[in-house]
């Protein structure tokens, strides 16, 4: 026995098996699980009732919040990266080609090392209406101090421009790894053949930064789909912001769960979610590989 | 499997484990659960040393979560297995923790000593279809509260009695900086869901119709009355007499002249205002048109968790700390009094009153006046108010007319209240 | 595992590294050159007020006192700094205990996925096996599942774990893990990125050198702990660094969690849940310099470590 254990053959399941218990335990099941619950009804302290499909009917064709939710989170997700990514090149490129990087890059990832809820009370100050530090900056130029959070109209939008500040540095980074890893050469080509700098960032840079634009846009449109914790902070005790302008479609289904007990109602939006994210992300796969270039 | 089956499997293996010794119930240990802080709850603290010393084996503990938090932490702590053992719950999840059997019924000696030391309308708060469900504590009221100050600096003696007459003062004081936005505000909302549906509801009253139905099975939000309620709030929004920039909070700072509160908040406001708390801050019935006014008010109970290893410790503690001592006031009711608020005993609350201030009569008087009516207590209460909370926002913003918003919030609470039993 | 913003690791720290050695680039004539310069500075510098004065605001608001507060118009320059806050908070809140949580609960974390994720790259980059395939796409597959799908289950499967915390063998009658440190930190333990990850790392070893091992008589733990394990140690410090940065910021779990278990909170589920004891406006200075509190550990840490980080870093990206 101690042999066997110790043989090359049985090495790779030694190996695995704290990999494949977990899985069993924390993956497998509570998918499965999940997917049970979702076709019940089920406060979790009396038995479930199974519904069948109800849940999910329900979700998608009665429930006036569920698909406005969807919308709004998709908007958080699609306008964190519409502004994040631009910007992030942008500086990137500046970034590249500045001195004192050791200086930028402390300054651009403070976020990265500060705690969300931290981030999320900050800003909680910052967009004050009346005495927020954002509103007495536009003061100083003339410019109105709308309601930053109190405002259903700019209530998303708020939440979107402090999720891209605290990701800013990060795919500014990213970016800045992109663009170094672009060999000279390419640009010394384009330049003999009479390119401006237009043309050399359209037709250079940005085809051969693709597997980075790839990474950055995927993973932040994934994380920005589930994404609610920010929101908790910058609206507390209002449930999603006002008239519930920025509940997404994960809090919701956090409220459901915890706070309402519909447990089966919950595990059904988190499959929609889900099933949702993944088809987006096959999309993005697809459409961004088209250029030929393969990601990493 | 069943909640029986459970039960039995769990009762069968209990003892056996040495996992038990991670229990927390094996060592007398009574959780306390509820949404005071601990400056609050200093005299209820106080009473609990006194308890223990007096009760060997016995330890206590207060666990404080934030209002806002509150009926989540009770669930989720539920549904882990880690529930205290006393709660102190909002009379409206009631009947959504009575039917998930979540607490536990008082026993005969204690409900005993409840229908006979409470007053009817604070029983019925705590009772669901004939069943009492626990020890009425904090009861809540709203009223209109102004600052004296800025009425008078306005040029007005008197709080408004009618709904033109408070918009009239509002406008008049409102200022706003250069952006615009309110420096003072006229009158004032809040952003969580109690401060924007717990007003609504009180004006409702005060216009004479209660905003459920009396089984609880449908609501009166379509009703003429709520629509003009909701109309005159998003009215206020629209001239720019409030406006969610300045909001109940901001009395304190004396930024807000006007808003409907409940008294609980006298505890924050003294501490703001120090010794001008009374020359600042009037209590007047909520203005209304027509009819006798009213208003809502609610109360809290203290409950036993179903499950708790320590029931009959935690009903003796609990007629422990509700029992007025000999030199005066109970425990609970002690804590109460200095918050400002109201005990639901009637021993307790003759006391608080006889030595209350104008803010304290101001309050009783619309008790005692039969003014103030129950919030009633009904299905998934929070999940309702939320719904609620979300259209009359939409209201206020413009986005809807209160007819639509209160449309909607109709078949949307409808829809809730259909799933009850 | 299912930390969606985990693969996003991997190249930040390569471009940390690279950001680092790439030398500055500068196209065009002179006076081209400037007009390029003033942009680029003016640009980094816009960029970098940005990120900085949201943390100036509050510690200057950490700094008011409460008249200053409840003055109207609200004073915004504080002119009698309240230093003195600084030390309040840590006796009106339980700052030390939620620090030490949160350093216990994520090294916990970080060190179970280093090591899961080490075993388990390993078994599938250096040997052939029936089934090696098929876990391969498993976990490459697995890292799609997005955090909330694991939310409800993992609940209830932490409070019906059998034989602990009070359950019996089928998991009833007690609290089970919940409402323990383990609650926090074994739904972390395995990372699906990070197998992945480690995984390549160990694939650029040569499985000649591990051979050799095997024929001088090595056994199998030995050649993974004591030969292939230190040459991928710039990978695990890849992996470190990141697992920790997004477990020291973990909430939502864990606020779910330690509910009514305040004693196991950490830094930023205690803030969050415990905003409501400074409620009234006149005390909102004592949120800010409670907030500035718990950012200020690990900055120290981050800008005291940064060369090594970026250092430690810089020799593993070769093969990221």
């Amino acid at each position: 026995m101690r042999a066997f254990l110790s043989s090359k053959k049985a090495a790779p399941w030694l190996f695995l098996s704290p990999v494949i218990l977990f899985a069993l335990v924390f993956f497998v099941l509570p998918v499965v699980f999940a997917a049970y619950v979702s076709l019940t009804t089920w406060d979790s302290l009396t038995p479930p009732r199974w519904v069948g499909l109800r849940n999910y009917e329900y979700l998608l064709t009665r429930d006036p919040v569920f698909l406005r939710t969807l919308w709004q989170t998709l908007y958080f997700a699609i306008g964190t990266l519409a502004i994040g990514v631009p910007l992030a090149l942008v500086l990137a490129y500046a970034f590249s080609r500045s001195r004192h990087q050791g200086l930028w890059r402390v300054l651009y990832t403070v976020p990265m090392v500060t705690n969300i809820v931290a981030i999320g009370f900050i800003f909680w100050f910052v967009f004050r209406q009346t005495d927020g530090l954002l509103n007495r900056v536009l003061g100083l130029f003339g410019l109105p101090g709308p309601g930053w959070l109190t405002d259903p109209g700019l209530a998303m939008t708020s939440a979107i421009l402090v999720f891209v500040w605290m990701e800013l540095g990060r795919n500014m980074l990213l970016f800045a790894a992109g663009l170094g890893s672009i060999d000279e050469s390419y640009y010394e080509a384009a330049k003999l053949d009479g390119a401006g700098h237009w043309q050399l960032f359209r037709f250079v840079t940005l085809p051969l930064l693709r597997p980075t634009l790839l990474f950055v846009v995927i993973t932040g449109f994934i994380s920005g789909m589930s994404y609610f914790t920010l929101m908790l902070v910058l609206f507390p005790g209002t449930q999603g912001g006002p008239s519930r302008a920025a509940l997404t479609t994960g809090q919701y289904m956090y409220q459901m769960a915890f706070e309402d007990l519909r447990m089966g109602r919950a595990s059904a939006v988190s499959y929609i979610l889900f099933a949702l994210v993944s088809v987006v992300t096959l999309i993005q796969l697809r459409v961004m590989r088209r250029g030929g270039v393969d990601a990493h | 499997m069943t909640r029986g089956m459970i039960r039995v499997l769990g009762a069968c293996s209990g003892t056996a484990l040495l996992a038990g010794a991670l229990s927390a119930q094996e060592a007398r240990t009574i959780q306390v659960a509820t949404h005071y802080t601990q400056e609050q709850a200093a005299p209820l603290l106080a009473c609990f040393e006194a308890y223990e010393a007096e009760h060997p084996g016995i330890t206590i503990e207060h666990q404080q979560t934030a209002y806002g938090d509150f009926l989540q932490t009770i669930l989720t702590s539920r549904v882990g297995g880690t529930a205290p053992d006393i709660y102190n719950v909002y009379s409206v999840w009631v009947p959504q923790l009575a039917s998930a059997g979540v607490l536990e019924p008082p026993p005969a000696g204690v409900a005993d000593f409840i229908t006979q030391n409470y007053s009817p309308a604070t029983v019925g708060a705590a009772t669901i279809g004939g069943q009492l469900w626990g020890i009425p504590t904090e009861l809540s009221i709203y009223a209109l509260v102004y600052n004296r100050k800025l009425l008078e600096q306005a040029g007005y003696g008197e709080p408004p009695r009618t709904w033109a007459e408070l918009r009239e003062i509002a406008q008049k004081i409102t200022t706003t900086n250069d952006q615009g936005n309110i420096d003072v505000g006229g009158y004032a909302y809040g952003t969580s869901v109690a401060e924007g549906v717990h007003p609504f509801y009180a004006q409702m009253f005060a216009e004479g119709v209660a905003p459920f139905a009396e089984d609880g099975r449908s609501t009166n939000l379509t009703s003429p009355e709520a629509v003009k309620v909701l109309s005159e709030q998003a009215a206020l929004f629209a001239d720019g007499i409030t406006s969610n920039a300045i909001t109940v909070d901001n009395f304190a700072s004396g930024a807000v002249a006007m808003q409907i509160s409940a008294n609980w908040n006298k505890f924050g406001w003294q501490e703001a205002f120090g010794d001008q708390f009374a020359d600042t801050v009037g209590v007047a019935p909520i203005p209304h048109d027509g009819g006798e006014g009213g208003t809502m008010l609610y109360s809290f109970l203290w409950a036993v968790d179903a499950t708790s290893d320590a029931k009959e410790e935690s009903w003796d503690l609990l007629s422990y700390l509700n029992t007025p001592r000999a030199d005066g006031l109970s425990c609970t009711g002690e804590m109460l009094a200095g918050m400002g608020a109201f005990s639901g005993n009637t021993a307790d609350l003759e006391r608080m009153t006889a030595g209350g201030d104008a803010f304290d009569k101001a309050y009783v008087e619309e008790v005692t006046s039969g003014r103030a009516v129950t919030q009633p207590n009904i299905w998934q209460a929070a999940e309702a108010d939320r719904i609620l909370r979300g259209y009359i926002d939409q209201a206020w913003a413009g986005s809807l007319s209160a007819e639509e918003a209160l449309a909607s919030a109709d078949a949307e609470i409808q829809a809730i209240l259909d799933e009850q039993p | 595992m299912a930390d969606t913003s985990l693969p996003a690791a991997a190249p930040a720290v390569a471009a940390l590294a690279e950001a680092a050695a790439g030398p500055p680039v500068r196209p065009g004539g002179r006076g081209r050159r400037i007009a390029w310069a003033v942009l680029t500075y003016t640009l980094l510098t816009l960029g970098a007020l940005v990120m900085v004065l949201p943390f100036l605001d509050m510690l200057l608001g950490a700094l008011r006192t409460p008249a200053e507060r409840l003055a109207r118009p609200p004073v915004y320059w504080p002119r009698d700094p309240q230093w003195g806050n600084f030390v309040r908070v840590f006796d009106e809140l339980p700052l030390l205990r939620w620090l030490a949580n949160s350093l216990g609960v994520t090294a916990a974390i970080t060190v179970l996925q280093i090591l899961t994720s080490a075993m388990g790259g390993y078994a599938l980059a250096k040997f052939h096996f029936r089934g090696r395939l098929g876990m391969f796409r498993f976990a490459v597959g697995a890292q799609m599942f997005p955090f909330f799908i694991f939310l409800i289950p993992w609940f209830f499967i932490l409070r019906y774990f059998p034989l602990v915390g009070g359950n019996n063998l089928l998991g009833v009658g007690g609290m089970g893990l919940l409402g323990s440190y383990a609650a926090l930190v074994l739904p972390f333990a395995v990372s699906w990125y990070g197998i992945f990850l480690m995984r390549q790392f160990f694939l650029a070893i040569p499985d000649e050198l591990l051979d050799a091992a095997r024929m001088d008589g090595a056994g199998e733990f030995y050649i993974f702990f004591r030969i292939a394990l230190p040459l991928v140690g710039s990978g695990l410090a890849t992996l470190a660094i990141f697992v920790f940065l997004y477990h020291w910021n973990e909430v939502l779990w864990t606020m779910t969690v330690t509910r009514t278990a305040p004693d196991l909170q950490t830094l930023p589920v205690g803030i969050y849940l415990l905003r409501g004891a400074f409620e009234q406006e006149a005390t909102k200075s004592l949120q800010q310099a409670a907030i500035c509190v718990s950012v200020l550990p690990v900055l120290i840490v981050f800008l005291a470590l940064q060369r090594y980080y970026v250092a430690s870093v810089t020799s593993g990206s070769v093969k990221g």
